[in-house]
């Protein structure tokens, strides 16, 4: 027990510094959740509006998106929790990850683990185990907090039993993704690539259960994600996957327990190979920046790509129409069926090209924002005491992140052209997805050049570019589902391009938000070349 | 050529907001000439520093480097410098190799037999990724960096704190071969023995203000020697002699006795000595330590020697 000693200790350090974090992530995920659920039954109260509702979400682009919808009669409640267990079980997951990184290998990073444990009478594993208290505190507000207010929300065909279960296996799927972040976290030693790894584990998860779910529904079994849907919230309402997942995260922990007992301070698991000694490749920013980043971008692009042929995959079950009596085949004729089979997955491609925009959209941002990390752990001032000017500097940033950005978004749409024709009768034309890939490409810009003019003028509100961004994809989400008002909608860049492929592009606010984009990019540009480096 | 003016720093402030880094910092540097910056941690050096590399911007006066402005024309500037920083942080992924090849590229410069030579005599394992090595060895690359680069200035920011002292002494050596080149240094330190051997001049500063400035030698007269004396009769009178310090007798004969004397003073105290028939003397000369006790000790604002 000695290995833990002052375990509390740190676990009052870790939230007193953490506290504000976990109390923004907690509102948001928290008071969405609830919510959505306080006004589901406005929006699908009515059996009619349960009917249309219930037929998309059975079709097999959203369940490839969200999870699969149980069988037979359908309530409020019953959509409500197939809408939003995945895609809630992601939002937590995310928020694990930052939490468990920043406990694990940033501390560590940053040198505070070494002077705790090497100055202090405190046990090796204690970090360790006060991390893990972190995350089950944080999971287990969200469990509680998240159970009383669907109580309160009281959806019809909605359970006390269910609305728990919901609640803590959201929680629970956070915690368990957590702890293995934490296995993570000993293997490789910097926080970075713990990301990487954690971040691929995830997508494989995602991956494995949309396969499966599309496919052989009894596979989705192999994803832990996947056993979020296999509660099966107010149908079944099975604790099995609950309990499944707690079994998870503390076997995930007692292997990251393992593994840093086996591993120096600072060094992960993985050994560093030695290197080359000289380098003719590298002769400035530009090329160190495509040094550094070699390989999250294959792993980037590797990944879009997957993911774009994974749901190009089941464009042929998505065009599937499901009211095929004969009478109205004959009504429709071979061609009038083959018209509304193709509006149906060029729908499902405009809903594509904005989660990958989204995804192109983080992979870029990361790219940029690297610059001010690189500014606080003291790498630039090598690099700014160096004939090469600060615009010359942000530039390369900039445009490799543009560049990237632009790359994984026609990756992912080039990928999911490729495998959708393979398994189409009628394949869709490449038009179709160019249109989409450059109906998204001023959203990408103008995300991007928001963080451009924040690293500029005041890179510490840089996280208002995740918010916006996370911001604009739940309204695009949800903003038919809740009917908000058209305003709102507007906020988001995502909602002036929704309707292509389907209908044509709308020049006007493509336009605009080009205009927006190069007024806050020239903005970041004169705020760099006139702050002080920071140190 | 000699009294080429390298870095003009005048009245230099710099404030984060509301507190005040720098209040008045002034700084000559000639060509061919090293110049030791001491002053305690939080003085002010590394911001100096910082200003004079076109990193922050000042608030009020100015600071030229080779005639142009630090900020404005930061490029042009750091064509002619090399620069390591107290603290260097380098790209966890990089091997030490790398980097080295990579910073000299920056520069325009090239992997030459010196960097080689360098590499040696730091005794440095470059096949290592960064992310492994310790703060020394982090430094160390800095150091053969900019060692091998061809330059006008080069400017040291506490540049031995992780060194060992065989490592520190190759680095007063690389120094002294530098100004043998005619080559102009910035060396900042609280190493006070480091300056000491190196630097020509002498700049202190503390809290934000540059408070003197000069040779070693013009700022002896400030301070005092230490005088270890044994005599054959007693030193009577030596306790209201003019100019003695901290006066301990070793013995009731008062014929051993230890003290601190102004430079100033030391000759009358000597004749006054003599007439007590002195048996073993040993003075040792102020170092820049008891130079920078006595300022760092002092009220704020009192100068040596008021």
């Amino acid at each position: 027990m000695a290995q833990y000693t002052q375990t509390l200790t740190l676990l009052k350090a870790n939230l007193k510094r953490d506290w504000l974090k976990i109390t923004i992530w907690l509102a948001a995920l928290v008071g969405v959740f609830v919510a959505v659920a306080a006004k589901f039954e406005g929006i699908y109260g009515t059996s009619k509006q349960i009917a249309a509702i219930g037929s998309t979400l059975r079709s097999k682009a959203m369940v490839a998106l969200i999870g699969s919808v149980p069988d037979g009669q359908l309530t409020t409640a019953l959509i409500f929790a197939s809408e939003m267990a995945v895609f809630w079980g992601l939002f937590i997951i995310i928020f694990n990850y930052s939490l468990a990184v920043s406990a694990s290998c940033g501390q560590e990073e940053s040198g505070l683990t070494e002077m705790v444990l090497g100055g202090h009478p405190v046990g090796r594993l204690a970090p360790l185990l006060a991390a893990a208290l972190e995350l089950l505190i944080a999971n287990g507000l969200f469990a509680l907090i998240t159970g009383i207010g669907t109580m309160i929300a009281d959806m019809p065909g909605s359970d006390t039993n269910g609305t728990w279960l919901s609640a803590v296996a959201i929680a629970a799927v956070g915690w368990a993704f957590g702890m293995i972040a934490l296995i993570f976290a000993q293997l490789v030693a910097d926080s970075h690539n713990v990301s990487m790894y954690n971040y691929a584990f995830l997508g494989i998860a995602y991956l494995i259960r949309m396969m499966a779910d599309v496919s052989k529904p009894d596979y989705t079994w192999i994803s832990p994600l996947g056993w979020l849907e296999k509660t099966e919230i107010y149908a079944n309402n099975n604790w099995w996957p609950v309990l499944m997942l707690l079994a998870l995260g503390i076997l995930a922990f007692a292997a990251a327990v393992a593994l840093n007992s086996n591993r120096d301070i600072d060094a992960g698991v993985i050994h560093v190979n030695p290197g080359s000694e000289k380098s003719h490749f590298l002769r400035g920013p530009a090329t160190l920046l495509v040094w550094n980043q070699k390989s999250l971008t294959i792993f980037w692009i590797v990944g879009m790509a997957i993911l774009g042929a994974s749901y190009g995959s089941v464009f042929n079950s998505i065009s599937k129409i499901f009211n095929t009596s004969p009478t109205i085949q004959k009504v429709l004729g071979q061609s009038g069926i083959r018209h509304i089979e193709q509006t149906q997955v060029l729908s499902f491609v405009g809903l594509l090209g904005i989660i990958f925009s989204l995804l192109a959209v983080i992979a870029g941002v990361m790219i940029v924002n690297h610059l001010i990390t690189e500014e606080r752990r003291g790498y630039l001032q090598m690099v700014m005491t160096k004939p090469q000017s600060r615009p010359y500097l942000l530039g390369v940033y900039v445009a490799f992140g543009l560049i990237l950005a632009a790359l994984l978004l026609f990756v992912a749409l080039i990928s999911a052209m490729a495998a959708g024709n393979v398994v189409m009768t009628h394949p869709i034309a490449f038009k179709y997805f160019w249109q989409t890939f450059v109906a998204n490409l001023p959203s990408i810009a103008l995300f991007m050049a928001l963080m451009v003019g924040l690293i500029g003028v005041y890179p510490r509100l840089r996280t208002l570019v995740w918010a916006y961004l996370g911001l604009s994809f739940l309204i695009t989400y949800f903003g038919n589902l809740m009917d908000l008002p058209k305003w709102t909608l507007k906020i988001s860049p995502f909602y002036w391009t929704k309707k292509v492929p389907i209908d044509a592009i709308n020049t006007t606010p493509l336009i605009w938000m080009l205009v927006i984009a190069a007024i806050l990019i020239m903005v970041g540009f004169v705020g760099y070349k006139n702050r002080d480096l920071e140190s | 050529m000699e009294n080429q003016l390298i870095l003009d720093v005048q009245g230099l402030k710099k404030s984060f907001g509301k507190v005040q880094a720098l209040t008045d910092v002034n700084l000559q540097l000639h060509r061919g000439e090293v110049l030791g910056f001491i002053g305690p941690n939080g003085a002010g050096k590394s911001t100096t520093i910082r200003v004079i590399l076109g990193l922050i911007k000042e608030s009020g006066g100015s600071a030229t480097v080779f005639g142009e402005d630090a900020w404005k024309d930061s490029v042009k500037i750091h064509k002619n410098l090399a620069y390591v920083p107290g603290d260097v942080y380098l790209w966890p992924n990089l091997t030490g190799g790398q980097t080295i090849d990579m910073l000299l590229h920056m520069s325009g410069q090239t992997h030459t037999a010196k960097t080689d030579e360098l590499i040696k005599e730091f005794k440095l394992d470059t096949s290592k990724k960064n992310r492994t090595y310790s703060k020394g060895n982090r430094q160390k690359i800095a150091l053969i960096a900019a060692f091998s680069t061809d330059v006008d200035l080069y400017i040291f920011d506490e540049p031995t704190s992780g060194l060992d002292p065989l490592n520190e002494l190759i680095f007063q050596q690389r120094v002294a071969e530098l100004k043998d080149h005619g080559k102009s240094v910035l060396l900042s330190s609280h190493i006070l023995s480091e300056v000491e051997k190196m630097c020509d001049t002498i700049a202190i500063i503390r809290e934000g203000k540059v408070i003197e400035t000069g040779s070693l030698e013009s700022m002896q007269h400030l301070t005092r020697n230490v005088v270890a004396i044994t005599t054959a009769s007693p030193m009577d009178g030596l306790d209201k002699a003019k100019g003695v310090h901290q006066l301990n007798f070793k013995n009731d004969q008062h014929t051993i006795a230890e003290f601190t004397v102004d430079s100033d003073e030391i000759g009358a105290v000597m004749d006054l000595l003599t007439k007590s028939s002195i048996v073993q003397l040993k003075t040792t000369p102020p170092t820049l330590e008891d130079l920078f006790l006595r300022y760092y000790h002092s009220d704020a604002g009192q100068k040596v020697g008021e």
